[in-house]
Parts: structure tokens; C-alpha cells; sequence
């Protein structure tokens, strides 16, 4: 793991106030944000700068950071590797205050995890130590990528979670637990799956906060995923584009379906199959992209036909052009 | 292993209450955000109490939240924002649709 240097992240120097830190933040959100960005990176970047400026922002986790900053600089790392040294954040507290809003951590960096704990972190050396109250716990998010097909048919997975927990003698360690998710059938990309009391501990025998998983589908070989729809691009040749033809094709949920490619059919042109999206009280529909495809011109035999239409069929696909 | 309850929001929507604690805000904060539509009900005319949210709320809440917090955004703004942002994707998914992004 390597170190990550947060001031270099945002541009900013060591001794920056919390105003050149929201102002570098800011100005590097709109350079690299996803939506507007045009930089092949800017994904990375935008991760980068977000979990630099949740660090250098919190005045208790930049302290922190800093003194490890420091030690790391002072023992260097023999492999340019990184790994927490132990019991190197003792007498720091990681909590949130309610201006930080929620502990959206899940895209964070292993660096990160590594020093501030995961999605499910046990919130530091804080709540035990302090008076006692009753609160329920906090609620927590972290994402989860499954397959299509796991979204289709629904599955199990196991996720690995860290947690910052405190030992008995009250020094922080990361503890390591897997949980058992059950994936619904039908579930969409963005949707939340809610994991009732996986959050934060509750104080004074309050219950404790659950914990929300995002959902999100790996990029699939043949289907992408719009809404509740699909898109799959069907390759057909010129004669069923010019003379119509019944083809083939496989569908989303497994099993395969005869397809009518009409008449005259056009490079582009979307056919519509009702309902086999995603599945839902509102099922999504499964389009087709035409795209013809060119036999190869490579045998004597080949060559000799694409002559025989040139003169069947003479056309000029450039008339438009006035050529 | 234990054994753990999973649910999927849009089966068991959120109440006023579990949303606000789903993004780390108060209740009233969650009104706000009715108030200024960046979330919208079926029955705004019913009590808070009956209110019902799903992920794409969730999804809305916690962006307004990030916009407030990082970018100093009020909700009237970070309202603006995010329906700008759904207009973007929604033609970046058309433009996509005909392999022209």
C-alpha cells in the first residue's frame, strides 16, 4: 500500500487553513468531477481529492494524519511500501459531527481504510471513553458490485467490512468481519439494500444503526443498463437487413428468443422486446441495436457476388452529396 | 456468520425519521429538502409521518447533502444542481443509446 500525501492531493501546503483547503477542494471538484470532466483519470482524481479534503478538513483526523505523516517521513519504508505503524494513533478520537454528513466512505482508498477504519468503522477511541448517553447507532454506507446476472436471479454474497474496534485496554484495533448479503432478484443499479443493526454500536443499550449498501453491476459483455432497461447490440448481415429474417438471440434472464428483423431494415434501427429488462413491478424492455455487418470480401467466389449486386442493384449512397 | 436481515429500500421505503438518519441529518432537514423538491412525496398533503422514501430519494438526499457540506451549496442551489445533473444523464444515456457518446 503506499502512502498518500493529501496535501500534494489537493495543492495545498502543510500549514494550509481550513479556507485554502475548501477553496483548492472546490476548484479541483469542478475540474474532475464525473459529470463535467473531460480527463481520462478523473474518477481517481475525484476520490483522491474527496478523501484528501474529508482528512484535511477534520481537525481531529488531519492531526492525526499529520503525526503519521511525520513518523513515516522520519522511518521512511524500506519497500516504498505503506502499513500503519502500531498504536500510532493513540489519544486521537474519530468522530463525526453532524455538519460532516454522512459517512459516505465506501469508494475511499485502502490507504484510507487503513488509518480511519472501513464502511463499518467502530468510530474510534470516542464513544466508550465519553459520559455515558443513549443514542442509537449510526448508520453507515458502503457499495457493493454484483454481475447482471446476479442482479437478475438475485445471489448470496459474502462482504469483507473493517472495523475500528477499541480493545480492553482502550487502544483502537481493525477488526475484520464478513457478512452474509442476500441479493433480491430484480435489484437495479442505485438501489439500496438496507442491512438492519450492521452499523454503528448503540450507546447506552440503544440499538445499533444499520448499514446501507449501494448496489452497483459490473459493466457485462453483451447488455448495458439504462433505467430498467438493456441494450444489446445485434450484428445482422446486409441480406437480413434488405430482405428481413428471423435471427436468434440470447436474452438477459437466461435461454434464447427468435428475433424478426423487418424488411429494409437500417444500421441503428432499435427493436423492442417487451418486458425482457430488468425485472420489476415495472419491468424494464430489452432493445436491440442494429448493426450490419459486412461478409468479407475474401474469396473469389465473395468478390464475385458483391460485383453481381453492384450491377442488380445500382445505387448511390452518396447521392445526397451531389457527387 | 451471523444471520442478517436484508431488505431492499424500495420494498420497505424509509420514513422521515430513517432517511435523516441514513445521511447523518436531522428530521427536519429531510422536510427541507420537500420543501424545496428536491425529494418528492406521493402525498404531501399527508403528515410527515406517513411519508415514504426510496433509494433514488436516498440517492438525491445524500448528493444534497455532499453539495451543502462540500461546496457551501443552500438546498435552493444544490435543488438546481441535481436536476441539472438528471437532465445530463438522462440525455448522456440517449446520446449513449444511439453510440453517439
Amino acid at each position: 500500500m503506499d502512502f498518500k500525501d493529501y496535501y500534494s492531493a489537493l495543492g495545498v501546503a502543510r500549514d494550509a487553513g481550513d479556507d485554502d483547503i475548501r477553496k483548492a477542494y472546490r476548484k479541483l471538484a469542478r475540474k474532475y468531477h464525473p459529470d463535467v470532466s473531460k480527463e481520462a483519470d478523473a474518477e481517481t482524481k475525484m476520490r483522491d481529492i474527496n478523501e484528501a479534503k474529508d482528512v484535511l478538513s477534520d481537525k481531529e483526523k488531519r492531526a492525526a494524519y499529520d503525526q503519521l505523516a511525520d513518523r513515516v517521513a522520519r522511518g521512511g519504508s524500506p519497500d516504498g511500501g505503506f502499513n500503519p505503524p502500531p498504536g500510532w494513533d493513540e489519544g486521537f478520537e474519530f468522530r463525526r459531527g453532524p455538519a460532516q454528513g454522512p459517512s459516505d466512505h465506501a469508494d475511499f482508498s485502502e490507504f484510507f481504510s487503513s488509518i480511519f477504519g472501513n464502511a463499518a468503522r467502530g468510530g474510534g477511541g470516542a464513544g466508550g471513553q465519553r459520559a455515558p448517553y443513549r443514542e442509537k447507532g449510526e448508520d453507515h454506507h458502503a457499495a457493493i458490485e454484483i454481475s447482471l446476472e446476479d442482479a437478475l436471479h438475485g445471489a448470496e454474497r459474502q462482504i469483507s467490512l473493517q472495523a475500528q474496534e477499541i480493545d480492553a485496554q482502550g487502544r483502537p484495533h481493525l477488526v475484520h468481519r464478513t457478512l452474509d448479503v442476500k441479493i433480491p432478484a430484480g435489484v437495479r443499479p442505485g438501489q439500496f439494500i438496507r442491512l438492519s443493526g450492521q452499523g454503528l454500536p448503540g450507546h447506552g443499550g440503544e440499538a445499533a444503526g444499520d448499514l446501507y449498501l449501494e448496489v452497483r453491476i459490473a459493466p457485462h459483455k453483451l447488455y448495458r443498463i439504462e433505467g430498467h432497461d438493456l441494450y444489446m447490440t445485434l450484428p445482422i448481415t446486409p441480406t437480413e437487413a434488405a430482405l428481413g429474417a428471423q435471427v436468434t438471440v440470447p436474452t438477459p434472464a437466461g435461454g434464447h428468443v427468435d428475433v424478426t428483423v423487418p424488411k429494409g431494415a437500417r444500421n441503428g434501427m432499435k427493436l423492442r422486446l417487451k418486458e425482457r429488462g430488468l425485472p420489476g413491478k415495472t419491468p424494464g424492455h430489452l432493445y436491440l441495436l442494429l448493426e450490419i455487418a459486412l461478409p468479407p470480401a475474401d474469396t473469389d467466389a465473395a468478390r464475385a457476388a458483391y460485383e453481381q449486386l453492384a450491377k442488380a442493384a445500382p445505387f448511390n449512397p452518396r447521392q445526397h452529396l451531389g457527387a | 456468520m451471523r444471520a442478517i436481515t436484508t431488505t431492499l429500500i424500495d420494498s420497505s421505503p424509509l420514513t422521515v425519521r430513517e432517511l435523516a438518519r441514513a445521511v447523518g441529518a436531522e428530521d427536519q432537514w429531510v422536510l427541507r429538502l420537500v420543501e424545496v423538491e428536491i425529494l418528492h412525496v406521493d402525498a404531501p398533503d399527508q403528515p410527515p409521518e406517513r411519508w415514504h422514501f426510496r433509494s433514488a430519494d436516498l440517492q438525491r438526499a445524500l448528493a444534497a447533502r455532499r453539495l451543502e457540506r462540500d461546496f457551501g451549496a443552500n438546498l435552493d442551489t444544490a435543488a438546481l444542481i441535481l436536476d441539472l445533473q438528471t437532465e445530463l444523464r438522462r440525455l448522456r444515456a440517449v446520446l449513449g443509446a444511439h453510440h453517439i457518446a
